[in-house]
């Protein structure tokens, strides 16, 4: 068993010290596999997601109604995240300490909520007047502020989440 | 893979490799770079895909989403590129040592051929391929860059 830094809470410890994460952490293929599924699962999402924030910037796809490639981009958006979030948990789970002390882990679940927020205030309130500016080429300000902040928030998710990985500090 | 071994030593003494190695944070701020890159790649390729597969922008003719992607998959190429081989020289005789590196190379190198030849023909003309055909091409394209960000990731692990 790892020596425990006395600072980490004891929940974190728990956590930490489980039959399952220590299984995880301890693999020689669960924890790689669900390492680079969790790593090829975000290029999927975000990066289809990015495509999405382009054309709310009024960048990329400009012939196409902006409603459209929302619902049709969504759904693989969704699954890809889905499958983050699960093979997310399990990489915590296996490093809970670790996550738990690293400035960069805590960057990310602060971008995490940035991004949440983002999207939800999109979700319910921006997107309201959609059929107003559906086909701008370039969308009101807004929509386009709603764009920035998903791309600075999901990048600075996949920054800080690999920094997570290294140990700089 | 014995022949290259030359271009292997002569990488890990260039004045790039040195500079690279010169500070623990080079590595690490390089390797973003290349996986933000990536991540827009990775989505350019995807989308493009999703259309010859006829699931998104169905009334949008091939070409023209082709050429909507296309300056953002280059360029996000030319920096996974430039910043691949700086993370390379890092750590050349790591990487001559690495089956996973081996395998990237081989993935990207067809990947890449594949992508400005079949696909390319593929994607820049008003034919509409029949719906089995587009899924095919698509298939294969996803694959082999998948088959990339794969390998790239053992690297480190194996």
């Amino acid at each position: 068993m790892q020596e425990v830094p006395a600072q980490v809470p004891a929940m974190i410890e728990w956590i930490q010290n489980s039959a399952f994460g220590t299984g995880i952490r301890e693999s020689t293929w669960t924890f790689p596999v669900v390492e680079t599924t969790h790593v090829l699962s975000l290029a999927v999402s975000v990066g289809l997601l990015i495509w999405f924030d382009l054309r709310l910037l009024g960048w990329g796809m400009k012939h196409q109604p902006i409603s459209r490639i929302h619902k049709q981009i969504m759904p693989y958006v969704v699954a890809g995240f889905f499958i983050e979030v699960v093979t997310g948990f399990l990489l915590f789970w296996a490093e809970a300490e670790k996550c738990y002390l690293s400035v960069f882990f805590r960057a990310k679940v602060l971008f995490l909520f940035l991004a949440a927020f983002n999207a939800i205030i999109f979700e319910f309130r921006t997107k309201k007047t959609i059929g107003n500016w559906d086909k701008f080429p370039v969308p009101p300000a807004r929509a386009r502020m709603a764009g920035w902040l998903s791309i600075v928030s999901w990048s600075a998710v996949i920054v800080a989440g690999r920094a997570t990985a290294y140990n700089l500090f | 893979m014995y022949y290259l071994l030359p271009f292997f030593k002569w990488t890990d003494r260039t004045w790039l490799a040195e500079t690279m190695r010169g500070s623990r944070l080079y590595f690490p701020i390089v390797e973003t770079f290349h996986l933000l890159a990536l991540t827009l790649l990775f989505g350019a390729i995807l989308m493009l895909n999703l259309r010859l597969c006829r699931l998104v922008m169905k009334d949008l003719p091939v070409q023209q989403v082709a050429r909507d992607l296309s300056p953002w998959l280059l360029w996000s190429l030319a920096i996974i590129l430039v910043s691949g081989f700086m993370l390379f020289s890092s750590e050349a005789m790591k990487c001559y040592a690495s089956v996973p590196f081996q395998a990237k190379m081989l993935f990207l190198f067809t990947a890449m051929v594949y992508h400005f030849t079949i696909y390319r023909r593929v994607t820049n003309t008003d034919r509409e391929l029949k719906p089995a055909w587009g899924a095919t091409v698509a298939v294969i394209s996803v694959v082999l860059w998948l088959g990339v960000g794969l390998a790239g990731r053992g690297i480190g692990f194996l």
